[in-house]
């Protein structure tokens, strides 16, 4: 800068000096920003304010609509299938949210330390992010079908009672959150792993020196450490629950008796089975709604403990 | 010339927005695209049709294409073949933005939502006059709406019982209906899945229906051989709480109680009923004859088929597609191309290659015979005799889509949640009403 400064034409205030460049800056961030912003604004923000627009309507999807109003909202509202997957919605995230970083943050340390072949072990943990959602509840029938499936007949190969993971409603809401597990851990594990290693050895040393045990290392020096990512996946993990659709759709159909059926399979079925596009609508922005003030939540939760921290 | 970092990155921005874009649909692309339709008369001009299909329907529609544009100088078809999964959100899509292809391909219970709601074009002006008579009085039903042909019957299927012949045998089950008229009453068929759950192991099963998704729709064969109805005449007044609908859900519902049909075999589940047979989990299972060529390939163990079961009278699912033209099409070109896609030669090649069933009278009586499992090809035809124009026509109901969803929640709940016949039939009542008011 103090090259700059010197090699600069002399001006007459320093406010006049600052500003020039800082328009500049803005100008190129701006520009930098501009594409992603028209994207976000054509695919993201365009639809979002259509879907809101068509929530008060009564259509099908052909023709024009017929305006009702907050009618869609009070349906649902009076709907009890409504309450029901909004609850499974909820249940889906409050076990898959805590269970996949819980998991993915453990075997992220595991991982990042001295471990015999831990490079095949990330890439195995990893594999599942890179199969579509599809074929990770393709090869979850597999595994879950309840006459033919690997793990019923493990299971009776052990002498225990067949779990009804298809036509039981507790059994098939858990193995749909296996599955998502499965699928999400690798996920969270990488992110953990990536923070885990900006971590400097020597602040466990300097624990160990002041000597800190292994849990105390990893509850004071770790956790707090990861909190960044922790926060990314957080916020994550939550949007990615809110919306679960793939898995679902693919391995229960919602069933048995709407016992797996979330916001969007709900929305989805509206939609494009019944048709009713308008009540499909009102649960999307529900949708949004939710996921907005979780994050926004979140959001200044977080940005307070990085300030008192 | 030289370029400074800055002005090369808003050069590149500028040359490649306008390709993105295009890419993206929203700049017109500078070759022709497929919906084009010509506005000559018929004979010349171009169709676009939008369709699903097996590797043989879809070989099936590309030789009646050709053999159309040979005879038409001037004329063409263009096939646009995707998948199922993906037919319907596209051309509802296509629909909302007028992009809309001139033919496709629409199963019967969904053709009434297209024409009920204005989608597609009234083809009674621009088909032959005598055309009516060239098709099964039920087929041609399950094209009508408003008393107007919305749409040709291009084939039909129907469910018959596909059965393991070893499974039978042990349960000492010998003698299977070989005639539509012996087909078993609702009552021998229960006597021969008591017969085969005494017989099987208890992670096998006498039986699986295939009413799993939109196939719920063909629970309705269980009403029709009570001899019910869902919708009244009229096609707007619930029927089904009657004795009739009573009966077909205690009936079905018995299958879940008598351990005949596995719990993961309801009309939710995500496990169709085509995979519990081949898995051999099941003995007999229902499935429409589209099935036979991939069962003929892979199947190693001994399989026969037989008639659905008939209660009051015979009764089965209308299965199968209409082909529709929509209001952006060349009438005279697109009523050119379904006649000749419907005439004798061109549906006998394409159903008997495809499995499928006819729609034409003619063809109907004479028979065809399947490429694959010819000896079935009689089973499936006189299952077909028994579904009446009646029952075809209350399937292609405008407001069936919402009525689909009425029939899974409340057989959901009766065979999951053991709501009872009185009560389902009830609530599906309600649901109908419901549906054909909106």
């Amino acid at each position: 800068m103090s090259t700059a400064a010197a090699v600069a034409p002399p001006v007459p205030t320093g406010r006049a000096r600052r500003a020039r460049p800082v328009r500049g800056e803005s100008a190129a961030a701006y520009g930098f920003l501009a594409p992603n912003l028209l994207l976000l604004g054509l695919f993201v923000l365009l639809p979002v304010l259509g879907a809101a627009v068509l929530s008060l309507q009564r259509t099908n999807g052909f023709g024009a609509g017929e305006w009702v109003g907050l009618d869609n909202y009070s349906r649902l509202a009076s709907d009890p299938l409504f309450w029901r997957v909004l609850l499974n919605t909820a249940l889906f995230t409050l076990l898959v949210t805590p269970l996949s970083m819980l998991l993915g943050l453990a075997v992220a340390v595991l991982l990042n330390s001295v471990l015999p072949a831990r490079g095949l072990f990330r890439s195995v943990l990893i594999v599942p992010m890179a199969v579509s959602g599809v074929a990770t509840a393709l090869i979850g029938v597999l595994v879950f079908d309840e006459n033919s499936g690997v793990l019923d007949k493990v299971i009776r190969a052990a002498g225990l009672p067949d779990v009804p993971w298809q036509s039981g409603g507790a059994a098939a809401f858990a193995s749909v959150v296996l599955v998502t597990l499965w699928w999400r851990v690798g996920f969270n594990m990488l992110i953990d792993l990536a923070g885990l290693q900006g971590i400097s050895p020597e602040l466990y040393e300097a624990a160990r020196l002041d000597g800190a045990g292994g849990w105390q290392r990893f509850r004071h020096v770790t956790v707090p450490l990861v909190g960044p990512s922790s926060f990314f996946l957080l916020i994550m993990n939550v949007i990615y629950s809110f919306q679960v659709f793939d898995i679902i759709f693919v391995m229960t159909g919602g069933g048995p008796q709407d016992a797996t059926s979330v916001l969007v399979t709900y929305a989805y079925e509206n939609g494009f089975v019944t048709r009713d596009q308008g009540y499909a609508a009102a649960i999307g922005m529900v949708l949004l709604l939710l996921t907005l003030a979780f994050t926004l939540v979140q959001w200044r939760t977080s940005r307070s403990r990085d300030l008192a921290g | 010339m030289h370029l400074n970092r800055r002005q090369f990155l808003g050069a590149a921005g500028a040359v490649s927005l306008p390709a993105a874009l295009a890419g993206c649909g929203f700049a017109p692309s500078s070759t022709p695209g497929p919906a084009g339709s010509a506005s000559s008369g018929s004979g010349s001009g171009s169709l676009s049709f939008t369709t699903w299909g097996t590797d043989s329907e879809l070989a099936g529609f590309r030789d009646v294409i050709s053999r159309f544009e040979a005879e038409n100088a001037g004329a063409t078809v263009q096939l646009n073949a995707v998948p199922y999964e993906q037919m319907f959100t596209n051309i509802d899509a296509q629909l909302q933005s007028g992009e809309a292809p001139d033919l496709f391909r629409v199963p019967y219970y969904t053709f009434g939502s297209y024409a009920g709601q204005g989608q597609l074009l009234d083809l009674g002006p621009h088909l032959p006059a005598d055309f009516a008579d060239r098709f099964t009085p039920t087929a041609w039903a399950a094209v009508q709406n408003e008393d107007a042909p919305f749409g040709v019957p291009h084939h039909t299927d129907t469910s018959v019982i596909l059965y393991n012949t070893a499974l039978l045998e042990a349960a000492g089950v010998t003698d299977v209906p070989t005639a539509v008229e012996d087909a078993w009453t609702w009552e021998q068929l229960g006597e021969v899945a008591t017969a085969l759950r005494a017989s099987l192991p208890a992670d096998q099963y006498p039986l699986a229906y295939n009413w799993q998704g939109n196939g719920v729709t063909r629970w309705l064969s269980w009403l029709f051989q009570a001899d019910g109805r869902f919708l009244a005449e009229d096609l707007v007044a619930p029927a089904i709480d009657s004795e009739a609908g009573r009966a077909a859900v205690e009936f079905t519902q018995s299958f879940f109680a008598q351990d005949w049909i596995p719990a993961n075999g309801s009309v939710q589940s995500a496990t169709y009923a085509s995979d519990l047979w081949y898995a051999q989990t099941v003995a007999m299972t229902w499935a429409g004859a589209f099935l036979l060529p991939d069962a003929d390939a892979t199947l190693e163990f001994e399989w026969g088929a037989t008639y659905s079961p008939r209660d009051v009278r015979g009764g089965g699912d209308f299965g199968g597609n209409a082909v529709v033209a929509t209001s952006g099409a060349d009438p005279e070109l697109a009523a050119a191309f379904l006649d000749f896609l419907t005439q004798e030669e061109p549906m006998r090649d394409f159903c008997e290659v495809s499995s499928l069933l006819p729609t034409r009278a003619d063809l109907s009586e004479s028979g065809v015979e399947f490429v694959a499992r010819p000896e079935l090809s009689e089973v499936f035809l006189g299952q077909a005799s028994q579904v009446l124009p009646e029952d075809a026509g209350q399937v292609a109901s405008p407001n069936m889509a919402a009525i689909i969803t009425v029939l899974q929640d409340q057989l959901e709940a009766a065979f999951v949640g053991g709501q009872s016949a009185e009560e389902t039939v009830a609530n599906m009542a309600d649901g109908i009403a419901a549906a054909t008011a909106a």
